[in-house]
Parts: C-alpha cells; structure tokens; sequence
C-alpha cells in the first residue's frame, strides 16, 4: 500500500458525501433485509438474509468509520439521528420488502452494482478506500452468486414464481439506475484516481444484469425513465423505516456502549 | 459438477435435505456439521455457505443428499444385521467415524476413502477399519457436490470468516449500564438495597 495521499478540501467534503451516500444505501438495505428474520420462506434463508444485512452493516461502519477520520460524525450518531431529508439513500433500497421475489429482484439488482463498483474501488489511489472495498468485495461477490441463483430459480420456476419475479423486477428496474447517479464532485474524485469511473461501472452492470436477467432468467426489463430526482427525494416508505430502526437509539440517547 | 438425482419427496412441498461437511483447513478431514434442505446441488452448496461458515474459518463444503448416506451404530447392528447387505452403486465410498460424544457441532470425521460394491459392503469395511467406533457413515464419492477450489471461490466463500471471530456473551456491549454496576450499586429488582439507593 502506498501512503496515503492528502486530499485537498473539496476533494475531502466530496468523498465524505460519497461515504454518507454508499452507507445510506447499506444501512438502509440490511434494515429491509432485517425485517425477514423470523419470517423467511425457509430457516436456512432467515440465516442468508440476517447473514447479508450484517455484512451490508459491516460495509457501513467501515464508510463512515473512514468518513469519521475525514471530519465526519460518529457512525452511530450518522445512523440514528438523522431524519428522513438528510438520508441520502436510494429509492430502490427504502421501498418495503414485498415478497420473496421482490426482495430477491432488489437484492440482485443491488449486489450486482455494489460488487462492481468494489471491484473497480480496490484500485483507488485513496489507500483506505482500496482497503475497504478490498475487504467488502469478497463478501459482495458471495451476495451476488446467492441472489442471482435465486432470481434464476424463481424466474424459471412455477408460472407463480415467475409472475411475483417479473412484477418485482417491472417495479423495481425503473429505480436501478439512481444507484450509479454521481454525487456532487464525483466526476473530480474519479479524475484524481480517488474513486472509480461510475459510467464505467455502470456500463458493465447494465450488461451483467441484462444477460442474467433476460437471457438466463427469460425475464423483461421495462422501461426506465431517462433522469431520476436526486437521492434527496425519499418515497413516504423511509420515514417509518428510520423511525422503527432508530426508536432504540432515541429512547436511550446516553447508551455508552452498543 | 455431478448432478445427483434428487430423492424422492415426502410430499411435494419439502425440498430435500443435503448433510454438510465442513474442512476447517487444509489437511484436516472434512466433518459432518449439520444438515440443509435446498433444491438443487449450488443451492445446497450456498445455503450450506450461510448457514456453517459465517464464522469461524473453512476452506471446503461438501454436500450429500441424504438419500445417499447409509449411517449406523454398533447396537442398531445387532437388530438390524441386514444394513451390513445394502445394495447400491459399487464404487468409492466415503467413511465417517464417530468416536466420541464429548464433540459438540460435529457428527462424523470423514477418515478416507474404500472401494466398495455398495452401501453394505462399504459399511461392512468401515465397521473393520474403525471397530470401536460409536457410529459409521458411508456414501459413494458420486454423490457429494463440492465448492470450487479456484481462488475467487475461496475468497468470496471462506475469505471473509477467517476475520470474524466468536464473541463472548460479556464481550457484548449494554445500551445503558452493564448490570453488574448495577448490582454494586444495589439498584436491582430483588435484591437487598444498599444505604444509598433509594
């Protein structure tokens, strides 16, 4: 590893952001994913989902742990005291879990952008950032393997299954693109080499999950609109969300120790 | 990968069951852990991932259908001599040993490998090779799936536990006080007040 390189001031308030924008949409994830325990189609299942929200949770302490270096706040306090405006989290991970289906669609569609955009971060000359995505990109790899077999099974399975899989994926597949909207300053950190080349990334995914999900999986991308709103726009679904995952935190506002 | 036909199904809603065997490290034989119901060979594989090696460390899984083992203990032999002429695919089987009750979170070692011209026989040949044993298992090599060797699986499969470790029940942390101050300071439920709590 070489030394880490100093960022300049703008350069430090544009990665802090992509820090609080890449942990928004794992918190926010692991919470949907979270709300399977107990009731997952199988054990082993209620096991892989409370399995990947860790992991997911695990990749959004390490953000916002590098971001806490940067001049960020604590983690906790950046998880639990924010409200639904200064969330910055996609609308793809705040709608409600639906079905299995749903939930796998969403899961596939996410992983997939997320091991991408990993893969292309090991090479980041931000020395950190190299690190954690190093780590976080074999577990994402595995997410992938899990949920695209699983797309595949329920694409490909009943005419039930594969009618829950397309209805998932028509409403899902519309919101895919926020998660390769660049931040402000994205385009100055990808031209220092600190973070990877977003386009790039989502060049490859748009092939990936097309092959998968057309061609191995017989499903049909609907249309998706050309611009989003900004992840500064939430569904009504996040609200109840935050307000659920941070009552804990809120009633005991002195906890010293998690 | 070879596909192993999948066994008849108590109804047509139960996926079937797949025993898992886990290596912990190179070198070191592969163990019955525990079992998972899935629906085809990967999924058994994956979901045997899940569920067994979120932690700690492992560098192998196999999975068998369990209509593939044949397992026994010295004293159902004795009523039931007849497991010893199971009939079945002659060929190489597999051996699990069990030789102590003192393991938790193991059944079998896996102790290597006989040729054999069915369940029976391999059973038979395990009973000779392993006498004192307090349980046999047997099943043919054609029936176990395997996770990939390559380096991409070992990373994204195994890579990631060997950083998690187990945590201690005390190493959790309290939101608030850890009871054990509590008590000191005698303000729990039940117990007898100290001068100073109210």
């Amino acid at each position: 590893m070489t030394a880490t390189q100093a960022l300049t001031g703008a350069q430090t308030q544009a990665l802090l952001l992509k820090l609080t924008v890449l942990a928004d949409d794992e918190i926010i994830l692991a919470h949907r994913c979270g709300e399977w325990t107990g009731h997952a189609p199988i054990l082993e299942e209620d096991i892989a989902l409370a399995n990947i929200a860790q992991d997911e949770l695990g990749h959004a302490g390490m953000y916002l742990t590098l971001a806490q270096s940067l001049g960020g706040s604590d983690p906790d306090h950046v998880a639990f005291w924010r409200g639904p405006d200064d969330y910055r989290n996609t609308r793809l991970v705040e709608l409600p879990k639906g079905d299995w289906a749903f939930t796998m669609v969403r899961q596939f569609l996410y992983d997939t952008s997320e091991a991408l955009w990993l893969e292309a971060a090991t090479s980041s000359t931000y020395a950190p950032l190299a690190e954690i995505a190093a780590k976080a990109v074999r577990e994402e790899k595995f997410h992938v393997q899990h949920t695209a077999l699983w797309v595949e099974r329920l694409a490909l399975g009943t005419p039930e299954s594969e009618r829950r899989t397309q209805a998932a994926l028509t409403e899902l597949w519309p919101h895919a693109a926020q998660l390769f909207q660049p931040i402000q300053g994205e385009a100055e950190l990808t031209a220092a080499g600190i973070l990877p080349d977003l386009n790039a990334a989502h060049a490859r995914w748009t092939d990936l999950v097309t092959r998968h999900l057309t061609q191995k999986c017989g499903l049909t991308l609907p249309d998706a609109p050309d611009t989003q709103p900004g992840r500064d726009t939430h569904t009504p679904h996040l609200a109840p969300l935050l307000e659920e995952m941070q009552s804990v935190a809120r009633e005991h506002p002195d906890a010293e120790v998690w | 990968m070879t596909e192993p036909q999948p066994q008849p199904r108590a109804t047509g809603t139960q996926w079937p069951r797949w025993e898992v065997f886990k290596q912990d490290a190179p070198g070191r034989p592969h163990q019955a852990v525990g079992s998972v119901h899935a629906g085809d060979p990967l999924h058994a594989l994956l979901t045997a991932r899940n569920v067994f090696v979120r932690r700690p460390a492992a560098v192998s899984l196999w999975c068998v259908p369990e209509g593939d083992l044949l397992t026994t203990t010295p004293e159902e032999l004795v009523t039931t001599p007849a497991l010893l002429d199971a009939s079945g695919t002659s060929g190489t089987y597999h051996v699990g040993v069990k030789r102590t009750i003192r393991r938790s979170m193991t059944f079998v070692d896996l102790s290597g490998t006989v040729n054999a011209g069915g369940p029976g026989d391999a059973l038979r040949q395990a009973r000779t090779l392993h006498p004192d044993a307090l349980a046999w298992m047997v099943f043919p090599e054609s029936a176990v799936v395997r996770t990939e060797e390559d380096a991409g699986t070992v990373d994204s499969w195994f890579a990631p536990a060997r950083d998690k470790t187990y945590k201690q029940q005390q190493y959790y942390g309290v939101i608030g006080r850890h009871a054990s101050e509590l008590k000191r300071a005698g303000r729990m439920p039940g117990r007898a007040a100290s001068e100073e709590s109210a």
